[in-house]
């Protein structure tokens, strides 16, 4: 008997709760909003359930591990988010060709919107661009569920399968029906030599082929499995109109149509690729008119387009290409029901419009408010080197007429553009915060000696992530930069998970402490130095001597990150000494500080303590009201 | 049954928390839920949101404009920042305290009681209180969140009533926090039931007087 039980958890949670019940033995992934709390839960589970879990520190390094140990015939796992999967797409597109024994499942969160993202990057296109199937839950409860699938389905098949999320089923908590897991049936068969492991260019002409069949054959399951759980339906409605739909927006359009229920034919697809032919064209063999909501890129209006084409069905499409539909940013009832309406009118058709609810006030009513841009915490460590750095290069400014340029990463630390700091001059995606510098370091401008020094932020789990080949390659190439390391001792963004900085594995079992000053010296930077980010005059004296090193220097500065320390104070302004000068609020940015009409800053009750207000006073004004403990 | 529950505030509030403390309220009480909130890179400082949707049925987790039945503010500039959401039958419970941005945002100077006044002109059930204050006198401001939550049930705006929303609380609040967090609650409590019966509301307020 199976047991289960209801509780509320997040999409995230409810995908590792899956894989754990479908049998899982290795999880690997590297942490990126929104995908880390799948490993963060199978990471706290994997002792109670015999499962062996690890951050790893990149995704093609993640997403390799999971490879070798499916090659032994194991479950496993691997998770990342969007554009983790671009680093990981090398290993991954040799990968589909040879396949895998036991079973691999990638977990890639895709960000609409987007809220944590560089990219607005659409998984399933990349299912397409790689042959591997994509599945597309729309709620925690079909991500629990489309997880044992996606198990399955790779078993089976012996095939890497890709369990693609959005936002809002990754990081949306519902009440999902879990089933007991048994840490039962661990054994794996183990590594057999064959052949077939090694990629070559024989094996890939002889895998081509029957990696193209596989297709259909996958396209045909997902369009005939239809009661076995595939998660495609199709609902008939009661005109000539159907609506196609994938993932969270098959939800919003439920909603958006919940008057009108019985109107439109609906096929809901979560088995997005390969596409179910068989079935969309039995959808679409009774209707004049399609409507496509899908987030992100037009990959089902196309498939649409495609097979309509083919077949020379008399069906006119509705979606982003004709401009019904947004191209980007994240859908909602709202959007989804103007993209109906835009539709409806344009094809004339004899259907009531959909209808928006009234609220109170219109967006456009509100009067206007203050604006809160995201930035660093109070008393975050990156604010003292950001501001230290800047106050290095006005310096040497003065004194040798070189200006800087200062080249940021991902992580935190991207929040150094923010105002009034706005040190970022560059920034692309993990680990480019070096390269660039040193690519900008060896244009002509700069080697004529006129133009600028170039210094490169990172944090210590992008360090490790792609920051180490990045430097070797810096210094193998002669370029004159200056890296600065934001070692707070965490990866602070996506909630504080260890790395190979930390000495502590994503089990909590200790492990060796990468030292990253040391790294680096192996790596041939000659000038490296570590100290601590709290006194901002030490900051400024040591930026300031690395930028001036001729040749890579590197400053590893360590501190704190307020997110999981304790705050160890509080500062307070004395109003007989301020004299209103406002400089630390110009000059930081802090959001504990904020200016008054009145003349005098106040001090708010978040302030931790770091004491660098109290730094840059010119009056010695600020003074520590309280040590808690 | 349908009710949509907007929650909003600034990172580091305890949106993310009380929006689960609703769920969790709801699933016991039998209901779908589904949430949608910010994680991220926004909450460093930023306006956070928590659409908190409790129902019969499942359903997408992001409130449509004009459906919310109830907007909970940690922050008054947040309330109004969401009161988009709000159906011309919903209600609000807004903290007074105000957080002021980091000046380097550039904004015009921010005053709290006049975001108070256009909300209550545009909800008449609006319940403005100073929670923060009210969390510190019960010994953290960290507390507001929950003390608001309190407010919302013990003026019937929630699906569910305070003792059943406590019994959540006390399941999720670790223990060293539980007896500081049940004060909260119940100051709130008292607070709001003192809104409800003006009588009782006046003596608050001569009592306010003589302190
Ligand atoms: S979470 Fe940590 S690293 Fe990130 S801004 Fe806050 S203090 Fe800084
Ligand atoms: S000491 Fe000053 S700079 Fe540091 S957190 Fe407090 S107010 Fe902000």
């Amino acid at each position: 008997m199976i047991l289960t039980s209801k509780r509320i958890l997040m999409g995230n949670e409810a995908i590792a709760f899956g894989a754990m019940k479908a049998g899982l033995q290795v999880a690997s992934g590297y942490p990126g909003t929104p995908s880390t709390e799948v490993m963060e839960t199978i990471a706290s589970h994997a002792s109670k359930y015999g499962i062996y879990a690890e951050w790893a520190t990149n995704e093609k390094v993640a997403l390799e591990t999971a490879v070798g140990a499916a090659y032994s015939g194991a479950n496993t796992l691997v998770t990342m988010k969007q554009v983790g999967l671009n680093v990981a797409s090398d290993p991954l597109m040799s990968l589909s060709y040879i396949g895998v024994k036991g079973s691999l499942v990638i977990l890639v969160s895709d960000d609409p919107g987007p809220h944590s993202s560089q990219t607005e990057q659409d998984t399933r296109a990349f299912g397409h661009f790689s042959n591997i199937p994509v599945l597309d839950p729309s709620t925690p409860q079909e991500a629990y569920d489309m997880a044992k699938l996606a198990f399955r389905l790779s078993h089976e098949m012996e095939i890497p399968v890709i369990l693609r999320t959005t936002t809002r089923v990754s990081h949306g908590c519902a009440d999902v029906v879990t089933e007991d897991i048994e840490p039962a049936g661990r054994d794996i068969e183990g590594y057999v030599k064959e052949p077939r492991w090694t990629i070559f260019p024989k094996l890939t002409a002889q895998r081509h082929p029957w990696l193209e069949d596989l297709q259909i054959r996958i396209s045909d399951r997902f369009s005939d499995h239809f009661s076995e759980n595939t998660f495609n339906s199709i609902s008939k409605g009661n005109s000539k109109i159907g609506i196609a739909s994938s993932g969270v927006s098959s939800l919003y359009t439920n909603e958006a149509t919940n008057k009108q229920t019985g109107t439109f034919s609906h096929f809901k697809l979560a088995t997005v690729h390969p596409f179910p032919e068989k079935a969309a064209l039995e959808f679409l063999s009774d209707i004049t008119d399609l409507i496509v909501i899908e987030e992100l890129d037009p990959y089902l209006e196309e498939q649409f387009l495609q097979l309509i084409g083919r077949h020379h069905l008399d069906v006119n499409v509705y979606g982003k290409k004709n401009g019904h539909f947004p191209v980007s940013g994240e859908y909602d009832v709202d959007v989804v029901i103007e993209g109906v309406n835009s539709s409806l009118q344009s094809m004339n058709a004899e259907v009531p419009l959909l209808t928006h609810s009234t609220p109170v006030v219109a967006r456009e009513n509100i009067p206007s408010l203050p604006v809160r841009p995201p930035t660093f915490c109070a008393g975050c460590m990156h604010r003292t080197v950001f501001y230290a750095f800047k106050k290095a290069a006005a310096k040497l400014k003065k004194e040798n007429g070189k200006g800087t340029v200062f080249s940021g990463d991902i992580g935190c630390y991207t929040l150094g553009n923010a105002q009034p700091l706005n040190m970022v001059d560059t920034c692309l995606c993990m680990g480019a915060g070096i390269s660039m510098a040193a690519g900008l370091s060896h244009t002509q401008q700069y080697q004529e000696g006129n133009y600028a020094k170039q210094v490169a932020f990172i944090g210590d789990s992008t360090f490790f992530h792609s920051g180490i080949a990045a430097m070797i390659s810096a210094v193998y190439n002669n370029a004159d930069i200056t890296l600065a390391v934001l070692d707070n001792r965490t990866t602070a963004m996506t909630g504080h998970q260890p790395h190979p900085g930390i000495g502590l594995t994503a089990m909590g079992n200790p492990t060796k402490a990468i030292d990253i000053a040391e790294v680096l010296r192996s790596c041939g930077v000659d000038l490296v130095e570590t100290i601590e980010a709290d006194d901002l005059g030490k900051c400024i004296e040591t930026a300031k001597m690395a930028i001036e090193y001729e040749g890579p220097s590197a400053v590893v500065f360590k501190g704190k990150c307020v997110g999981i320390t304790k705050a160890t104070g509080q500062y307070v302004i004395d109003e007989e000494k301020c004299t209103g000068c406002n400089f630390c609020v110009s000059q930081l940015g802090c959001p504990a500080i904020f200016s008054m009409s009145s003349g005098i800053p106040q001090i708010q009750d978040n302030c931790t303590g770091c004491s660098l207000c109290a730094q840059v006073c010119p009056s010695d004004a600020i003074d520590l009201r309280e040590v808690l403990q | 049954m349908k009710f949509d529950i907007l929650i909003a505030g600034v990172g580091g509030q305890g949106v993310v928390l009380a929006s689960r403390l609703l769920a969790t309220a709801a699933i016991d009480a039998g209901y779908h839920v589904a949430t949608a909130e910010t994680i991220g890179m926004a909450q460093r400082e930023g306006s956070v949101t928590s659409h908190v949707r409790i129902g019969d049925e499942v359903c997408g987790s992001l409130i449509p404009a004009g459906n919310a039945d109830l907007i909970i503010g940690l922050e008054p500039a947040e309330a109004a920042r969401n009161i988009h959401f709000l159906s011309k039958d919903g209600s609000i419970v807004v903290n007074e305290h105000a957080v002021i941005p980091s000046a380097s945002a550039n904004n015009a100077e921010y005053i709290p009681e006049h975001v108070i006044e256009f909300l209550k002109e545009n909800c008449q059930e609006t319940i403005n209180v100073d929670f923060t204050q009210l969390a510190k006198e019960a010994g953290t401001y960290r507390a507001t969140n929950v003390a608001m939550l309190a407010a919302a049930a013990g003026a019937d705006l929630l699906p569910f009533n305070p003792e059943e929303l406590w019994s959540v609380l006390e399941k999720m609040v670790p223990e060293k926090y539980r007896e500081l967090n049940r004060k909260a609650f119940d100051m709130s409590l008292e607070r709001v039931s003192g809104m409800k019966d003006p009588e009782k509301q006046e003596q608050v307020q001569v009592q306010a007087m003589d302190t």
